[in-house]
């Protein structure tokens, strides 16, 4: 159809490199993610007790790792820090060798890009609670632990989980980076299927179809965890 | 009995010199009075960027030969600059004429593209590595982490017939620096380009592990079914070969004499000769 020749998708090993790069990718993905709402939960729990240093040391994280292009990012994991001598000796070879694969490094950078993300996020959701929802717990008796855990991280979730959707289904698309130093996720193989077959616009048009249906299933799983934890008078609440 | 008749038919309209439209390069070239060449410009002997900045090498020169051939003394060589992942599509999409550009005779690239009489057999891949590495033949990779560029056209056999574990890179700096870091025990690429890597000080410590396994005839790439100027463009280089400008190039751009040059050059000269 549309003049598009699929034949070579009938190849075992273009099947597997295909499959091999997806599950690759949505590793990639899920560690980040996981690693990044972490990151954003702590960050932002520091943020919110006020410790000068602390909040200065978060900031210069967020300014650093939001600011900076993930594929930078990870081009100096790769080739920059096993430079100034983050290295390991190879127990079989006894050589020299660095200490972060390159699946390492792309997991790190998108975590922390992704994380740094999160904190902002999650600071905006901790922030917009009106101060009188806080005096009313206080005024009921909770220490600082209990209205955090009680009162401010259960409507501020719920307020940022869209801000979270925006930054997961990123990352999520953030990951075709990493082929640039070599971890063999979808675009890896995609790029070099297409060198082999010359196909461009079909394998392009594949690659595109199974980003898609990757991230429909996020941005789907993540509306219906906003519509379960919903309640009345915030978000899809009704 | 139909297909006789249309070779006829198409025959006749070769010979009047009005071919099916958008096919006809030559005529195209004609008018327009220049010939518009896809070279690589990063790829020493064949084509590189001197001093000066002007693209020159092996190639380049062949280009501007066929270009005065076809078009007379006064003929123009546009040269664009190409790299692998894109020269099928520059020539398919009417961006270049001829693809000049270090191009692999394969039988996949054949589906899509015609080639030009064969006037190089390149050396396919080999294996630079550290002096101390013990492997020498390419059954013993299996198992083994090599460096490559992405997109090549042995990675494939390398991963799926050998049971080499390829990592591979956009660019070659990038895989020199791997190689350095120990992120691979070797870096297959152009044997050619290797062994000018290893007349490097900085590279002294390493070596050719691994030979090529095959020699690749190069050839200029031309769009399918563009008879005339195929034939055109083939007469050009048999013209070259006779005349030893092949030999001269080599010698102009420092690479070693090839036997399959010398003799094509030799049959090139009886073939022509009155």
């Amino acid at each position: 159809m549309f003049g598009l020749d699929y034949s070579w998708l009938s190849d075992p090993v273009y099947q597997g490199w295909l499959l091999r790069g997806t599950l690759n990718t949505i590793g990639l993905a899920l560690a980040s993610s996981a690693v990044a709402v972490l990151i954003g939960t702590f960050g932002a729990l520091a943020l919110s007790l006020r410790i000068a240093w602390l909040d200065a040391l978060i900031e210069l994280f967020v300014e650093l790792f939001r600011n900076t292009p993930p594929l930078l990012q990870m081009l100096f994991f790769y080739f920059t820090l096993s430079t100034i001598g983050l290295r390991v000796t190879d127990p079989v070879t006894g050589l020299s060798v660095p200490l972060l694969s390159a699946f390492d490094c792309a997991l790190v950078s998108l975590s922390f890009f992704g994380g740094a993300l999160c904190i902002e996020a999650f600071r905006s959701g901790l922030e917009s609670l009106p101060r009188s929802v806080n005096e009313a717990a206080r005024s009921l008796g909770y220490s600082r632990w209990g209205r955090f855990r009680r009162i401010e991280v259960p409507i501020a979730s719920r307020i940022c989980l869209p801000a979270l959707t925006n930054i997961l289904t990123n990352l999520f698309k953030t990951t075709s980076q990493a082929s640039v130093i070599t971890v063999p996720e979808l675009m890896y193989y995609a790029g070099q299927i297409y060198n082999d077959t010359f196909r461009t616009a079909e394998v392009m048009l594949l690659v595109l179809l199974i980003y898609v249906s990757l991230v429909s299933v996020l941005s789907w799983g993540m509306s219906r965890i906003e519509r379960a934890l919903a309640f009345p008078g915030y978000g899809k609440g009704h | 009995m139909r297909t006789s008749i249309l070779t006829i038919a198409t025959s006749i309209v070769v010979a009047l010199g009005i071919t099916a439209a958008g096919a006809d390069t030559l005529a195209d070239v004609k008018a327009k009075g220049t010939l518009t060449i896809g070279v690589k410009n990063d790829y020493p002997p064949y084509g590189f960027l001197n001093n000066k900045g002007e693209i020159v090498g092996f190639e380049v020169d062949l280009g501007k030969y066929v270009a005065r051939e076809l078009l007379g003394p006064e003929g123009k060589a546009e040269l664009v600059p190409v790299v692998a992942a894109n020269r099928i599509e520059f020539l398919n999409s009417g961006r270049i004429d001829i693809i000049l550009a270090t191009l692999g005779v394969t039988a996949e690239r054949g589906k899509v593209i015609d080639f030009s009489e064969y006037y190089v057999s390149a050396p396919g891949p080999s294996v630079i590595a550290p002096k101390a590495a013990t492997f020498s033949k390419w059954e013993e990779l299996k198992g083994l982490t090599l460096c490559g560029i992405q997109g090549s056209y042995y990675n494939k056999h390398l991963t799926e017939d050998l049971g080499v574990q390829l990592t591979a890179f956009k660019t070659q700096p990038e895989a020199y620096r791997a190689l350095k870091d120990n992120r691979c025990v070797g870096f297959v690429f152009d044997d050619m380009t290797l062994r000018k890597k290893t007349e490097e000080a900085e590279w002294a410590d390493y070596k050719i592990a691994v030979d090529p396994y095959e020699y690749i005839p190069q050839a200029a790439g031309i769009r399918k079914d563009d008879t005339a100027f195929r034939d055109a463009v083939n007469k050009a280089i048999t013209k070259a070969e006779a005349e030893g400008k092949l030999i001269e190039w080599e010698t102009t751009y420092g690479m070693p004499h090839s036997n399959y040059i010398a003799e094509r050059a030799k049959a090139a000269a009886a073939k022509l000769k009155p």
